[in-house]
C-alpha cells in the first residue's frame, strides 16, 4: 500500500521537548515526584505488577515514553517502586506505578495498605512465553489482598508477550489463565472480584489497545465522549473516529462501532508520521516550538479510497478518524462538525477544570447535563 | 563504635540480599555492654522486644535465603568459618559473613539493606544517603554499579550499609565514610569494568541480545538462566571477600576511634561555685595551719564539719526524731507557722531554734537551709551561748541558753522554741509522733505580713500543698525556682551593682523580671539577699567582662 500524503499546517508546530520529555535514562525525573509528593499523591494510580521478568517496565517504558520495543532488553531489572507521573505532557491524568518483582510488598514492613487505597487500577502482567503457574498464584495473592483494601480497583490481567505464540496458541493461554485465575477467586470465594484478559505484546499495537482499554475505565466522561463521537460520525459520513491522547497513542474513546485492530494501527501509525514530520520540518530555527499545537491537523489520502483526518482538539488530544474517499467530498460539513464536537469537548472537560480536577468518578454528572448542540441539533445525552 | 558494615546487592532473582555483613564484637565487660548503643552481644533483653517483627523478617528471609540462593545473593558459602581480625589494643573483634551473628542484627540488617535498595532513593541514583529511625538503627547506605555483561542493563545494584544505633555519631561520620567507602567502591567498579570490557570484547552482548529476541530457536525464555553471577566473577578478585572484610573493619575501627563521645554537664551552678570556692579557702587555710604548728589538728575537725554541714550527711548519726522533709516540717509545724518561717529563712532574717534536741534541730536546719543558695547559708548548729547575726543565719541553742533582748526584739529575728511534752519523754517513739513529743512555739518582733510573698514561696506552699506531687518532686521544683530566682538576682546584680543604675531604671527591670506586683517588697528583699549569696568567680567575672566590654567598643 503506497500512502500519499500532505500535511498541512507544518507552520509553527512540534518539539519535541514538550510532547515527549523523558529521556530514558530515568535519573532525573524521579527525584522530581519525590520532591512533590502532595500532588502527585493525589492522583489515582495505575499499578504495575506481576513476577520479574515479565515486561512491567518494558510496557511503562513504550507506550509512555516511546521507547522502541528492541530498546526494552537493555533495561535493567527495576529495583523499586518507579512512580511515573506523566499528566504534564498527556492527557492520562495518572500515576504509573512500577514495581520490582523481586521484592513481596506484601511483607509487613511494607505499607500495602497505602499503596492500594489511591489507586484506580491495577495491571497483573503474566509473562505468556513462560510456565504461569508461579504467577497464578501471586496474581491470586495480589488481587484478593488487594481487593480487601480497597474493592474499587479494576482488575486487568495482561497476558503479556504474545508475540511468539500461534493464534491458537494465544487463545488456548487466555482461555486456560482465564479459567484458573477464576476458579481461584471462587474458591477463595471472591466471585464478585472481577478480572479483565489482554493479550498484550509491545511488538504490536495490543499494548496500546489494551492500555486503552485501562484507562477508558478511569475516565469519569467516557460516556459522553463516546456519544459526542457518535453524533460527530453519524452527521459526517465517517467510518470510525479515535480521541487519542498524542503522547502515549492511547485512545480515550471512539465511536460504538466495533474497533478493528488494523484501523487503530493505522491511526497510531498516523500520529507517529505527523509528530515526526512536523518534528522535523515544524520547529522554528532555534528548535522552539511544539510539533502538536493548535494548528495541528493533517489529511492522508490511502490508494485503497480511504482518507485518513487528523485534528487538534485539546493540548493533549487528537481526532483521528478514517472515511471514504467521496464522503471527504463534503470536506466543510466535516470541518464544520469538527468546529462543533471541539467545542462540545472543551465543554465537558471545563467542568473538570472549574470544578475540582475530575479525580476519580465522582465529576460525571455535570457535563452529561448539558444539552450540547451539535450541528445545529440539540439534543439530550445519555 | 557500636555499628555494622553490610554489603547488598539486589539480585535479579530474589530482590534486595545481604552479601556479606562485617560487625564489631566487645570482650565481655560490663561497662561496654552496658553503653547503649547497637545490641551488644550477649545482651539479650533486647531480643524479646524486637522478637515480633524480627520474626517475620526471619522467617520471610530465612526460608528463602536458605532454600533458594543463588551465585548472585551469595559470599561465603554456609560451611565457610567466615573472617575475624581481632584489635589488640581494645580485644574487639571484627567478625564477616554472608549474614550477621545475632538473630537480633538479622532483622535490623535486612531491614536496611531492603531499604537501601528498593526504597530510599539517592538522586542520581549512585551515591550516598542517610535514612533510619530509632526502632531499627540508622542508616548510611551507598548504592553504586557493578557493571556484568550478562545482567539485565549491564549492570548489577549494589549498596554498602553502616547501620548504627547513634545517628548524630553516623552523621558526624558521613565525610569520613564517604571518602573511605568511595575508595572501596571505586576499586570494585574498576576491576568490574575491566571484566566487562575483556567480555564485551570475546562476545557482545548487545548484538547477541537483539538477534536472539527474534530467532524463535531460543523461546521459552530462560527465566532462571545464569542471571546470577558472583561479584567474585564479575571482578575476578579471588581474595575479594577477605579484602572487603579488611576494609570494612578498618572502616568500623577507625570511625569507632575517630570520634570518642564525651559527657558535657553544662555550666556549673552558682551553688557549685560557692562550694568549690569555700573548698579552696579551707584548704588555704589548712596549709597555713599546718605549717604554723601542730596544733592543726583541732581546726580540722571544725573545717570537717563545716563542711559536713553543708553537705548536711553527718546529722544522720544522731539520735532522736527528725524532720524529713518540707512538707515534714510544715505538717509538724502548721501552715502559718511554717509560712512565717519560710519567710524569715527567705529574707535572711536569723532563725533561731532552742530546744534540747541537737539532732531535731539539725534535719530542721537541713531542710530550711534547701530554700537557700549554698552562698547564703551560715549555719551553727548547736551551740552553748548566742552568735551574733552576721556571724549565722540558722543558729542551734540549747533550751536554757538566754537570748539577748536586742534580738528577741529585733523584727530581722525568729525564735522557735522546741519544748519537751512532760508526758512523752521516751524517745524511740518514733518519727511520726513529733507533734506530741514537742512543742513548738514561734516567736518573732516581725511587724510585716508574712503572706503576700516572695513569689517563690507562693509557688513552693502551692507545690507543697499539692500531695499529689511526691517530695522527690516538690524538691526538683524548689531547685528550679531557685535556679530561676537566682538568675534574677544575676540580672539584677549586673544591673544595679555593676552598671550602678539608677531607682527608676531598676524598678523597669524588677517589673520585667517578674519581681513586681502585689510581693514586690518581698521579693526585692529576696533578691537584694540572694545577690550576697553570689559566688566570687561570677562577681569578679562580671565585674572584668563587663569593663572590658566598656573598654573595647571606645578603642
Amino acid at each position: 500500500m503506497s500512502i500519499q500524503y500532505e500535511v498541512e499546517q507544518l507552520a509553527d508546530s512540534y518539539g519535541v521537548a514538550d510532547s515527549f520529555p523523558k529521556d530514558f535514562g530515568y535519573g532525573e525525573e524521579e527525584a522530581d515526584i519525590e520532591d512533590s509528593p502532595a500532588p502527585s499523591d493525589s492522583k489515582p494510580r495505575i499499578l504495575l505488577m506481576g513476577l520479574r521478568r515479565s515486561g512491567k517496565s518494558s510496557i511503562q517504558k513504550v507506550v509512555f515514553h516511546k521507547m522502541s520495543p528492541n530498546e526494552t532488553l537493555f533495561l535493567e531489572s527495576t529495583n523499586k517502586i518507579y512512580k511515573d507521573d506523566i499528566s504534564s505532557s498527556s492527557f492520562v491524568n495518572f500515576q504509573i506505578w512500577d514495581f520490582p518483582g523481586q521484592v513481596d510488598f506484601f511483607d509487613p514492613t511494607f505499607d500495602y495498605e497505602m499503596i492500594f487505597r489511591g489507586t484506580g487500577a491495577l495491571i497483573f502482567v503474566i509473562d505468556a512465553q513462560d510456565d504461569y503457574v508461579e504467577a497464578l498464584g501471586r496474581l491470586h495473592l495480589t488481587v484478593s489482598r488487594a481487593y480487601r483494601v480497597n474493592p474499587e480497583i479494576n482488575f486487568e490481567v495482561f497476558i503479556h508477550k504474545v508475540d511468539g505464540l500461534s493464534d491458537d496458541h494465544k487463545i488456548e493461554t487466555q482461555r486456560d489463565i482465564h479459567q484458573r485465575a477464576n476458579d481461584d477467586l471462587a474458591d477463595a470465594s471472591l466471585e464478585k472480584l472481577h478480572l479483565s484478559f489482554y493479550l498484550t505484546s509491545i511488538y504490536d499495537h495490543s499494548i496500546f489497545e489494551a492500555f486503552s482499554k485501562v484507562v477508558q475505565k478511569l475516565i469519569p466522561q467516557l460516556p459522553t465522549l463516546e456519544n459526542l463521537l457518535n453524533i460527530f460520525i453519524s452527521n459526517s459520513g465517517i467510518e470510525k473516529a479515535f480521541l487519542f491522547d498524542v503522547v502515549s497513542k492511547i485512545y480515550i474513546a471512539t465511536d460504538s462501532s466495533p474497533v478493528d485492530m488494523q484501523s487503530y494501527e493505522l491511526c497510531c501509525d498516523m500520529i507517529d508520521v505527523v509528530i515526526d514530520v512536523s518534528c522535523i520540518y515544524g520547529l522554528r530555527e532555534d528548535g522552539s516550538g511544539s510539533a502538536y499545537d493548535k494548528e495541528s491537523m493533517a489529511i492522508i489520502k490511502l490508494n485503497n479510497t480511504t482518507v485518513l483526518y487528523l485534528k487538534e482538539v485539546t493540548k493533549f488530544l487528537a481526532l483521528v478518524c478514517i472515511l471514504r474517499e467521496e464522503s471527504f467530498e463534503r470536506k466543510g460539513l466535516i470541518d464544520y462538525n469538527f468546529h462543533c464536537f471541539r467545542k462540545a469537548i472543551h465543554e465537558v472537560f471545563e467542568v473538570g477544570v472549574s470544578t475540582p480536577r475530575p479525580v476519580g468518578p465522582q465529576a460525571v454528572g455535570s457535563p452529561c447535563n448539558k444539552a450540547v448542540a451539535l450541528n445545529g441539533t440539540p439534543r439530550s445525552t445519555v | 563504635m557500636n555499628a555494622l558494615v553490610a554489603l547488598c546487592h539486589f539480585c535479579e532473582l530474589h530482590g534486595p540480599r545481604t552479601l556479606f555483613c562485617t560487625e564489631a564484637v566487645h570482650p565481655p565487660s560490663p561497662d561496654l555492654s552496658s553503653q547503649a548503643g547497637v545490641p551488644v552481644p550477649g545482651d539479650r533483653d533486647r531480643d524479646g522486644d524486637r522478637e515480633g517483627e524480627g520474626l517475620t523478617m526471619r522467617a520471610n528471609s530465612s526460608a528463602t535465603q536458605t532454600g533458594e540462593m543463588c551465585e548472585g545473593c551469595r559470599s561465603l558459602p554456609v560451611s565457610h568459618p567466615g573472617f575475624v581480625s581481632i584489635d589488640d589494643e581494645t580485644g574487639i573483634r571484627f567478625l564477616s559473613h554472608q549474614h550477621p551473628r545475632q538473630s537480633q542484627l538479622f532483622s535490623v540488617v535486612r531491614q536496611a539493606c531492603v531499604r537501601s535498595l528498593s526504597c530510599e532513593v539517592c538522586p542520581g541514583r549512585e551515591g550516598p544517603i542517610f535514612f533510619g529511625d530509632e526502632q531499627h538503627g540508622f542508616v548510611f547506605s551507598h548504592t553504586f554499579f557493578i557493571k556484568d555483561s550478562l545482567a539485565r542493563g549491564f549492570q548489577r545494584w549494589y549498596s554498602i550499609v553502616m547501620v548504627a544505633m547513634d545517628r548524630i555519631y553516623l552523621i558526624n561520620s558521613w565525610p569520613f565514610l564517604l571518602r573511605h567507602l568511595k575508595l572501596t567502591i571505586q576499586s570494585l567498579q574498576s576491576t568490574a569494568l575491566k571484566v566487562f570490557d575483556s567480555e564485551q570484547g570475546v562476545f557482545p552482548q548487545r548484538a547477541m541480545r537483539m538477534n536472539s529476541v527474534f530467532s524463535p530457536a531460543v523461546l521459552p525464555h530462560q527465566r532462571n538462566g545464569n542471571a546470577a553471577r558472583s561479584l567474585t566473577s564479575l571482578t575476578q578478585h579471588p581474595n575479594l571477600w577477605a579484602s572487603l572484610h579488611s576494609s570494612f573493619s578498618w572502616l568500623l575501627k577507625a570511625s569507632g576511634s575517630r570520634l570518642t563521645e564525651k559527657l558535657l554537664e553544662g555550666a556549673p551552678t552558682e551553688d557549685t561555685l560557692v562550694l568549690i570556692e569555700r573548698q579552696t579557702e579551707q584548704e588555704e587555710e589548712m596549709s597555713c595551719w599546718e605549717g604554723a604548728e601542730g596544733g592543726g589538728s583541732k581546726h580540722h575537725q571544725t573545717e570537717s564539719s563545716l563542711s559536713h554541714d553543708f553537705l548536711c550527711d553527718h546529722l544522720n548519726d544522731l539520735p532522736g526524731p527528725k524532720i524529713r522533709s518540707l512538707r515534714h516540717l510544715r505538717q509538724v509545724l502548721g501552715v502559718a507557722d511554717f509560712r512565717q518561717l519560710a519567710w524569715h529563712v527567705l529574707m535572711g532574717n536569723q532563725v533561731i531554734w532552742r530546744g534540747a534536741d541537737p539532732g531535731l534541730i539539725q534535719s530542721a536546719f537541713t531542710e530550711l537551709k534547701s530554700l537557700l543558695p549554698v552562698g547564703c547559708v551560715r549555719s551553727v548548729p548547736y551551740s552553748p551561748q548566742y552568735e551574733e547575726a552576721y556571724k549565722c543565719n540558722f543558729l542551734g541553742l540549747s533550751p536554757d541558753v538566754p537570748i539577748p533582748a536586742h534580738v528577741s526584739s529585733s523584727e530581722f529575728s525568729v525564735l522557735v522554741d522546741v519544748t519537751s511534752e512532760k508526758s512523752c519523754q521516751v524517745s524511740a517513739a518514733g518519727d511520726d509522733d513529733i507533734c506530741t513529743m514537742y512543742q513548738f512555739s514561734l516567736r518573732s518582733a516581725n511587724t510585716q505580713p508574712t503572706d503576700r510573698g516572695p513569689s517563690l514561696l507562693n509557688k513552693l506552699e502551692v507545690a507543697l500543698s499539692n500531695e499529689n506531687l511526691s517530695v522527690d518532686v516538690v524538691s526538683h521544683c524548689l531547685l528550679c525556682l531557685k535556679e530561676e530566682w537566682m538568675n534574677k538576682v544575676k540580672v539584677l546584680f549586673k544591673f544595679s551593682k555593676v552598671d550602678g543604675r539608677g531607682r527608676e531604671d531598676t524598678q523597669k527591670v524588677l517589673a520585667l523580671l517578674g519581681a513586681t506586683g502585689p510581693g514586690e517588697e518581698d521579693n526585692v528583699r529576696l533578691l537584694k539577699y540572694w545577690m550576697t549569696g553570689l559566688s566570687k568567680t561570677y562577681k569578679s567575672h562580671l565585674m572584668t567582662a563587663v569593663r572590658g566590654g566598656e573598654r573595647s567598643p571606645s578603642q
